[in-house]
């Protein structure tokens, strides 16, 4: 049996994908279980910070996702761990200060649009987590963006937030039960208090991720932000 | 950069725009073809789309508007004809804006950051090997704002400007252009460009540094109501960043210079007045600038050969020359503005000293309070002493509760003698 950390439970469409921290010896690393059939599952009934009991068996998935395992058996939960404990071992775990370091390769930017990606198979992993200096989430049509800059002063634009809970949040908030002005409440809730809510926190970190490559590259996104949003902050805009 | 107007050229854009995200071959959608269920492109296909579109028409806030709307070829020109009646409604509000004030430019919201220690002026002197009570004494200072350790001038900038985008709930991506300007800051990338990824500006948001040194941030002013007025922005933020405590050291300057100055920060959200909205606050009147040649010898600062700074300093014929230029140039406020000095709410004016400021309150008979007290507490504070200052006065008349707040007035000096003036009033 293998024990892992949950500490990311993204969404794209309607399935989600899950990476888990295993300690290995002395060593913490990112973990991806997959099914038999398919990268990402429909129901994943867990929290950010359960550590849950599965079995795991090698599986030699394709670069850059090396971090994927397939899960043998259904995943059972043993305990829960704190959101600061949950970042003290993502910062331990696969950690970059630069864009360089992110996925061990150059990252390049879209000319004819947004984003950035990595061309494979010259990426060494898919995901990695980060410090940053400041962070901003929007909306451009629906889809949260965020926009981040590096411990080493580089700059982040307009990468898919595909944290399952940031999205659940920002859907809340758009919510039509909501009342009016909701996509105007929610800008400004995201201009203002945000910051102060998500930068301020002790143990804010993020962990950035590479998309299965799609036309054969594989784009960047933001996969983890913490802190989760809290339900209550619903109740301040 | 200017939205595009014609209707023609937008849609041109945008057909160009979908086939570069699509692919050279892919056909126009229908009109209200939902893009993303129908397939033709993804969601982070429907954003780069939307990114392509924003840059290269000069409309930011694009995806904003298509937030809970069908992703269709339809809504973006819906979207573009909103935009278009906004913008409409923009221009007449600032032709109809009061042709003496000039004010379609609103100042949003101001904040300050200082240097996070204060040092006794006692302190300094000692440090510059100077007489102790030479600073309080002859010039007035009786502390200086000393940068920590880890304090810079891009931080002291983040601090404030910040605080400015909170205070108006805007979001540094709404920022059109960051204008900077510092008398210490040395080195690329500039402070405006540090401070742009920093506040995670949007990309096509411009950054750009002013000189000017102690006049910095009226020339900062008044170029963010130029690019303001021509249609060329929306928002603008204006920082002010100096610390000089790490380049005036004891040893490297002499205490009766080096001593005076201190460390600090200010910054100011500017946006054109809007048509629709019924905000009320201080709006930029005009500017005007200068420079008195005469009294070019009176302050000299280059780098040495030898990596020390050259520094001369003539502290008597620049105390006579900042005097009377001031003076000068707040007269001068008062007659193009037709606004008298006794209604003023205060003086943002450059401190070289405390000592001048009340020597130039009783020129100008008017109650030293109405300069706020900067350099006595803080030292001179060079581009961003102004910057400062203004910030007090604002703050001050929030916090006054008044209904009609009096004019302020600005006048600032910079080696050269670089001399500039201007004024803001309520409306």
């Amino acid at each position: 049996m293998t024990k892992l950390l949950i500490t990311e439970i993204t969404r794209m469409g309607p399935a989600f994908c899950v990476i888990g921290l295993q300690r290995e010896k002395d060593k913490i690393r990112s973990v991806r279980p997959v099914s038999a059939t398919a990268n990402s599952w429909l129901h994943f009934p867990y929290q950010r910070g359960d550590v849950l009991q599965c079995e795991l068996a090698p599986f030699s998935g394709a670069k850059p996702h090396i971090e994927d395992r397939v899960s043998t058996s259904g995943f059972e939960k043993e305990s829960t761990v704190p959101e600061p404990e949950v970042v003290t071992y993502l910062r331990k775990a696969e950690i970059a200060g630069s864009l360089p370091e992110l996925f061990g390769c150059v990252l390049h930017e879209n000319k004819s649009g947004s984003g950035l990606f990595a061309k494979p198979p010259e990426p060494k992993r898919s995901v990695c987590g980060a410090e940053t200096q400041n962070l901003r989430l929007e909306l451009c049509a629906n889809e949260p963006r965020a926009t981040l800059a590096l411990p080493s002063g580089e700059v982040l634009r307009d990468l898919p937030v595909v944290d399952r809970d940031w999205r659940d949040f920002i859907d809340a908030a758009l919510a039509e039960g909501r009342g009016v002005n909701r996509v105007a409440r929610l800008e400004r809730f995201l201009s203002s208090q945000f910051h102060y809510k998500v930068l301020s926190c002790p143990h804010h970190f993020i962990r950035l991720g590479l998309t299965r490559p799609y036309r054969d590259l594989c784009w960047l996104m933001l996969d983890t932000l913490i802190p989760l949003p809290k339900q209550d902050w619903l109740e301040e805009f | 950069m200017a939205p595009i107007k014609e209707e023609n050229r937008w849609r041109r854009l945008v057909e160009e725009c979908f086939r570069r995200e699509a692919g050279s071959e892919a056909p126009i959608p229908d009109s209200a073809q939902d893009l993303i269920e129908t397939g033709a492109l993804d969601s982070m296909g429907w954003v780069s789309f939307l990114r392509a579109l924003e840059s290269a028409s000069g409309m930011n806030d694009l995806g904003a508007l298509l937030t809970n709307r069908t992703p269709s070829l339809q809504s973006i020109f819906q979207a573009f004809k909103e935009s278009q009646a906004e913008s409409s409604s923009l221009q007449a509000a600032s032709c109809v804006g009061d042709a003496a004030t000039g004010a379609s430019v609103i100042l949003v919201s101001s904040s300050a950051a200082t240097g996070s220690r204060r040092i006794p002026s006692e302190e300094i002197d000692q440090a510059f090997g100077m007489p102790p009570g030479k600073l309080r004494l002859r010039a007035g200072i009786e502390s200086l704002a000393y940068a920590a350790e880890g304090e810079n001038e891009l931080m002291l900038g983040v601090r404030a400007a910040q605080q400015t985008l909170h205070a108006a709930a805007c979001g540094a991506q709404e920022l059109d252009w960051i204008i900077a300007t510092s008398e210490t800051h040395r080195g690329y990338p500039s402070l405006a460009a540090r401070l742009h990824s920093q506040l995670l500006a949007r990309e096509n948001c411009g950054a750009l540094d002013v000189g000017g040194a102690c006049l910095g941030l009226l020339n900062g002013l008044a170029v963010a109501q130029s690019l303001i007025a021509s249609g060329q922005a929306h928002t603008i933020a204006v920082i002010t960043s100096d610390v000089h405590s790490c380049i005036f050291r004891p040893g490297r300057v002499a205490g009766e210079f080096g001593g005076l100055f201190g460390d600090g920060a200010s910054a100011f959200l500017l946006r054109a007045k809007s048509g629709s909205a019924s905000q009320a606050g201080y709006a930029l009147g005009d500017f005007f600038f200068g420079c008195a040649g005469q009294y070019a010898g009176a302050i000299r600062v280059a780098d040495a050969s030898n990596g020390d700074l050259d520094v001369h300093f003539d502290g008597e014929a620049l105390s006579r020359a900042a005097i009377t230029r001031m003076e000068k140039v707040i007269l001068d406020v008062e007659l193009r503005s037709g606004l008298a000095r006794s209604t003023v709410q205060g003086l943002a004016t450059h401190q070289p000293n405390p000592r001048l400021v009340t020597l130039l309150a009783k020129q100008l008979d008017l109650a030293p309070d109405k300069f706020p007290s900067i350099a006595r507490t803080l030292g001179n504070l060079g581009s961003s002493t102004c910057g400062v200052a203004l910030d007090a006065i604002l703050q001050s008349a929030r916090n006054g509760k008044l209904s009609q707040p009096g004019p302020i007035f600005l006048a600032s000096l910079g080696p050269g003698l670089l001399f500039g003036g201007g004024w803001l009033v309520f409306s």
